[in-house]
């Protein structure tokens, strides 16, 4: 395979919110060097301004539909990518806001967390558009480097060094999974990128390949039975670092997960649908029922984190045009509840250096507005209408049901109800128990600023989802041939003719 | 398909809506007093919307009135469509009737956090309005769930008992284990409107909308699936027997606000005749279905009648009756006959006035003596005469005394269960026995005869709040019981629809709407159909079968 270097004008525009972005991440980390007196909050908003700046080129890309691929087919830029790197890159801007109090705990490097973080990012937009087994490799790493360090950040901290250590040694073994998974596919079919795929024979080294690197992805996303390093890594890590790693390299790892699935293995649809079913129901189910039994809100909302995952699981097995709509719709939707969640967790911990549900008591009193918002974010999760999660978790279901799932779609509904209960334990802390200590809870600006955002997108996602489905429509607009057979061929009996 | 009417001013809306605002409203005061007379004021002006509402309705006619209607997402086909008819427009008056009096009754009864109370009141307000008024499918689950956030608190913080934690745990997770299997159910009606949209060509490709749902036909082992999930789902809300084991918690430990919305709006059964019946007419229909409902049904009525005639404690006594008392309203349903469905609605209405008043006056024993044991009872009358009469008028409306309202609703009932099979009439019957003898028994015992040792003279009779609480109950209930008509020529039109609906069955009602589509596509027609009636002509009134007075 020769690649060709010559690089025109118009390929260099695709990259050019990677561009952007990296030139951005140089100015920050010189600011950084350079005045070392700077208060750390400014390089903080010198990496917002840069991630704006990235998400308005983004916006303008996909309003504009522009789109390509580049480095013979490694990199694609279409409206799928598009939608991932804004996904990564809000999550990010989120993620900056919630740390900057949380920053003065670190002795050292403050500067550099945010050049972490902000890196880490750009890893995560690389993979929205990996379309070969290659750049899958390369920016998996790449993103994956970023966290190695953010989780140990704490370094007076032993959990946290546990945390990164387990996060290190699991995922350098995953990597091991992904390159040997990958190196098995290249000797079967000869080929890298996910397209001329299409045509490869189900021979036993392939499967085992594939496998292997679902694994690797099951891994990023924390997906039963690849999921032992979540409780221990979000326990451990610093609280923004937890926040960042249960959403955006979960909304990375789904951008390859769903090319992978649906351009290189699309015709082993039958087969792989099953893999992912019982990954769904293992997830949603262990998740779920690990959850009751935790006193560490931070381990409550990563095992709710894999359950969440189960649901959006649930979307890839349906294995249609509207399932994959579904899942860009629900990690949005989880993407404002679940940071929201994580944000109160943050203002909180910083109030009462506590991450204890027993110290949540009486939240309700001593910071209503916290309590409140922490519910509106729950009920989200939960599933609860009118708010997003409940049309996320309709979307997802319609399509399992217009599939004919109807194991999955019943293990996923009593799963609901079991996710219910715990999150109710923490709505019944803060609202009903009466608190040790009465005084009233602090919240900075930014931190309250990260609230609001996740209040108006749970609440405006939930009451008028419209615009946000038009976009995830308009985003899979690649998998549209999946729903050319699926609508023409009614899935559920035919109904009784009338007559004519 | 029915006709619509519109209305130029969005009403319905504003019922909705009203008092949730209001409940926003009381955010921002800090005096008690202040909180309590606009609660007060939100609940009355609500009840004058909804009186509106039941003044302008067309009786006799089975259309939709005050149909509104706006695309909420198209993509899922979800729309937000409001409407009533004859099944629905009582219940929008009862729910306002009772806010108004559950917050008269809570005027000095909560002592603590009243404004969050009063919130969630008005809330939950809002949360049953729109279970009666919604015609989407989803729309209806969503208020349907919401409901849950406000009861939870209601039942947790304002909850007399010591297991109420427990209690409202219990409702709220058992109620969502219903409506999931629910949710799966109306999933499956949209994905079957779906595949004949896909085949017939229709505009729109999914749908929630009852309407339209009612327009295409479903295969039978579809309905009879659809119509055990959504069974589920209400049964597990009306509460019908085995799933009733919350009810009794729910209205022992939660504050008597709750339990009078809780016992005397009865949405689940609306549920059943609402979206059921006429969406899966002949799986309701089928004989495996039918009796399987009949039998639970009988059961509750023998098995809460029973129950309810060994309990000593009043409120729960109450629980039981009104698990036997919804045996009668779905036994009523499912006797799938004009007799039984009108008794069935009526009897749901009456409940909200006999069962609910039962629960103010156990409100009043509670005020009274801080508990509803039985122990603390006896010989009351003689000091309280008021709070005796109003308790003997109420309970004889509830086990259906002729002249009270109770026994229009009954008897419809027995006429129609008895005309499905005398087996059934048969033993419902014995259910209307043992409900006269667990009341007139408990009365006895606690009103009549020797003065109890905790019965003190200071006791006190009825103050002006209670009266006007109780008079009003009375006065909803001798009007119901001795001039029924307006109440029943509301819902004739939409019962007898229902009745034709059952007759003809999905397949059919779609064969003839297409010979009269002429060649028309359904929603052209659909469209056409509530342009012409945008007028709001009244229909001409359907004959009554059943002479009323």
């Amino acid at each position: 395979m020769t690649f060709s270097l010559t690089m025109s004008p118009s390929d260099l525009l695709l990259l050019l919110p990677e561009i952007l972005l990296t030139c951005w991440l140089c100015v920050v980390l010189i600011v950084d060097f350079s005045f070392p007196r700077l208060p750390k909050e400014q390089l903080a908003y010198l990496s917002i301004a840069g991630l704006v700046g990235t998400l308005g080129c983004l916006a303008w890309f996909d309003i504009s539909g522009i789109s390509g691929t580049l480095f013979a087919n490694m990199f694609v830029v279409d409206r799928m990518a598009l939608f991932f790197k804004m996904f990564v890159v809000g999550a990010t801007i989120l993620v900056i806001l919630a740390s900057m109090e949380f920053v003065h705990r670190f002795k050292f490097f403050r500067g550099e967390y945010y050049f972490l973080v902000v890196m880490s990012a750009l890893g995560m937009m690389f993979m929205a558009s990996a379309n070969d087994l290659l750049s899958v490799f390369v920016t998996l790493e790449f993103s994956t480097f970023g966290f190695y360090v953010l989780v140990s950040y704490l370094r007076e901290d032993v959990a946290s060094n546990e945390a990164g250590l387990k996060f290190f040694i699991l995922g350098v073994f995953a990597a091991g999974l992904l390159a040997y998974g990958i190196s098995l596919v290249y000797g079967e079919t000869g080929k890298l990128v996910f397209s001329d795929m299409k045509s490869a024979q189900a021979t036993p080294g392939l499967i085992i390949g594939f496998l292997l690197i679902f694994g690797a992805l099951g891994f990023k996303i924390g997906a039963v039975p690849f999921h032992s390093w979540i409780p221990d890594t979000y326990h451990g890590s610093p609280t923004p670092v937890t926040a960042f790693l249960s959403i955006a390299p979960k909304g990375a790892a789904f951008a390859i997960l769903l090319r992978m699935f649906f351009v290189a293995l699309a015709t082993f649809k039958p087969t792989w649908v099953l893999l992912l079913v019982a990954a769904s129901i293992l997830s949603m189910t262990y998740g779920n029922i690990v959850a009751i039994a935790q006193k560490n809100i931070k381990r409550l909302l990563a095992y709710s984190g894999i359950a969440q995952v189960g649901n959006v699981l649930i979307g890839l097995a349906a294995g249609t045009k509207m399932g994959n709509d579904a899942i860009l719709f629900y990690l949005l939707t989880y993407l404002f509840a679940n940071l929201g969640a994580f944000a109160i967790v943050i203002a909180v911990s910083q109030a009462i250096g506590s991450e204890e549900i027993d110290d949540y008591s009486g939240l309700g009193r001593r910071s209503p507005f916290l309590a409140f918002s922490m519910l509106i974010f729950l009920l989200s999760l939960a599933g609860v209408p009118p708010l997003a999660g409940f049309i996320g978790k309709l979307y997802i279901f319609v399509a399992a049901i217009k599939e004919g799932l109807y194991t999955l779609i019943t293990v996923g509904l009593i799963n609901i109800v079991i996710s219910m209960y715990y999150y109710l334990i923490v709505v019944k802390k803060m609202y009903i128990t009466e608190p040790h200590d009465p005084s009233p809870l602090a919240v900075s600006g930014p931190m309250k600023a990260v609230v609001y955002i996740g209040l108006a997108g749970t609440l405006i996602i939930g009451v008028y989802p419209q615009p946000v489905i038009d976009w995830v429509v308009a985003a899979t607009m690649m998998f549209s041939d999946l729903a050319g057979p699926a609508a023409a061929l009614p899935t559920v009996p035919p109904v009784v003719s009338s007559g004519g | 398909m029915l006709e619509q009417l519109q209305s130029t001013f969005p009403i319905l809306s504003c019922l909705l809506f009203f008092p949730l605002a209001g409940a926003a409203v009381l955010w921002l005061f800090d005096d008690e007093d202040m909180v309590r007379t606009s609660a007060l004021t939100i609940s009355l002006v609500e009840l004058a919307l909804a009186i509106f509402v039941l003044v302008r309705f067309v009786p006799d006619s089975a259309a939709m009135q005050f149909v509104e209607q706006v695309r909420w997402i198209p993509a899922l086909g979800i729309s937000y469509h409001l409407a009533v008819d004859g099944i629905s427009v009582l219940f929008v008056g009862l729910t306002a009737f009772l806010t108004v009096l559950v917050v008269i009754y809570s005027w000095d009864t909560i002592r603590h956090q009243t404004k969050l109370y009063m919130m969630s009141l008005l809330a939950l307000e809002t949360t049953t309005m729109g279970v009666f008024v919604s015609l989407d499918l989803i729309l209806f689950f969503v208020f349907w769930e919401l409901m849950l956030i406000p009861s939870y608190f209601l039942i947790k913080l304002w909850g007399g008992g010591a297991e109420r934690h427990y209690a409202a745990l219990k409702y709220v997770l058992y109620t969502l284990l219903g409506s999931v299997f629910m949710l799966v159910g109306i999933a499956l009606l949209d994905i079957n409107y779906h595949s004949y949209a896909a085949l017939h060509h229709l505009d729109t490709s999914y749908s929630f909308d009852l309407l339209e749902l009612l327009a295409v036909p479903i295969p039978l082992n579809q309905q009879i699936l659809i119509f055990w999930l959504m069974f589920l789902g209400f049964a597990f809300k009306a509460p019908v027997f085995p799933f009733h084991t919350w009810l009794p918690d729910a209205l022992l430990e939660g504050p008597i606000g709750m339990a009078v919305v809780l016992a005397g709006l009865k949405l689940g059964t609306f549920g059943f005749i609402r979206f059921s019946i006429p969406l899966l007419p002949e799986a309701s229909k089928s004989p495996t279905v039918v009796s399987v409902v009949m039998v639970l049904g009988l059961a509750a009525i023998v098995y809460g009648a029973i129950m309810a005639l060994i309990q000593p404690d009043f409120r729960r006594l109450l629980a039981y009756s009104s698990v036997s008392h919804l045996g009668f309203v779905v036994v009523g349903l499912f006797a799938l006959n004009y007799q039984g469905l009108q008794g069935s609605l009526l009897t749901m209405i009456n409940l909200g006035f006999s069962t609910a008043g039962l629960f103010f006056i156990a409100g009043f024993l509670y005020t009274r003596q801080q508990t509803t044991q039985m122990a603390a009872f006896g010989g009351m009358a003689k000091y309280t005469p008021l709070l005796a009469t109003f308790f003997l008028l109420i309970g004889l409306a509830s086990i259906g005394l002729p002249g009270t309202n109770g026994f229009v609703g009954e008897f419809l009932i027995l006429l129609g269960t008895f005309k499905a099979h005398w087996l059934y009439g048969a033993i419902a019957v014995t259910g209307v026995i043992t409900g006269a003898a667990y009341f007139l028994w408990y009365y006895e015992r606690a009103m009549l005869g020797p003065v109890g040792k905790a019965v003190r003279e200071s006791i006190g009779d009825l103050h002006l709040r209670e009266m006007v609480i109780a008079l009003s109950l009375s006065i909803m209930i001798l009007w119901i019981g001795l001039y029924p008509a307006p109440f029943l020529h509301m819902m004739n039109g939409s019962v007898q629809a229902l009745v034709d609906r059952l007759d003809r069955g999905t397949v059919a009602t779609v064969d003839t709407e297409r010979q009269e589509a002429g060649g028309q596509g359904q929603e052209e027609k659909d469209r056409q159909a509530g342009d012409s009636a945008a007028g709001a002509v009244p229909l001409a009134a359907r004959p009554l079968p059943l002479a009323v007075n």
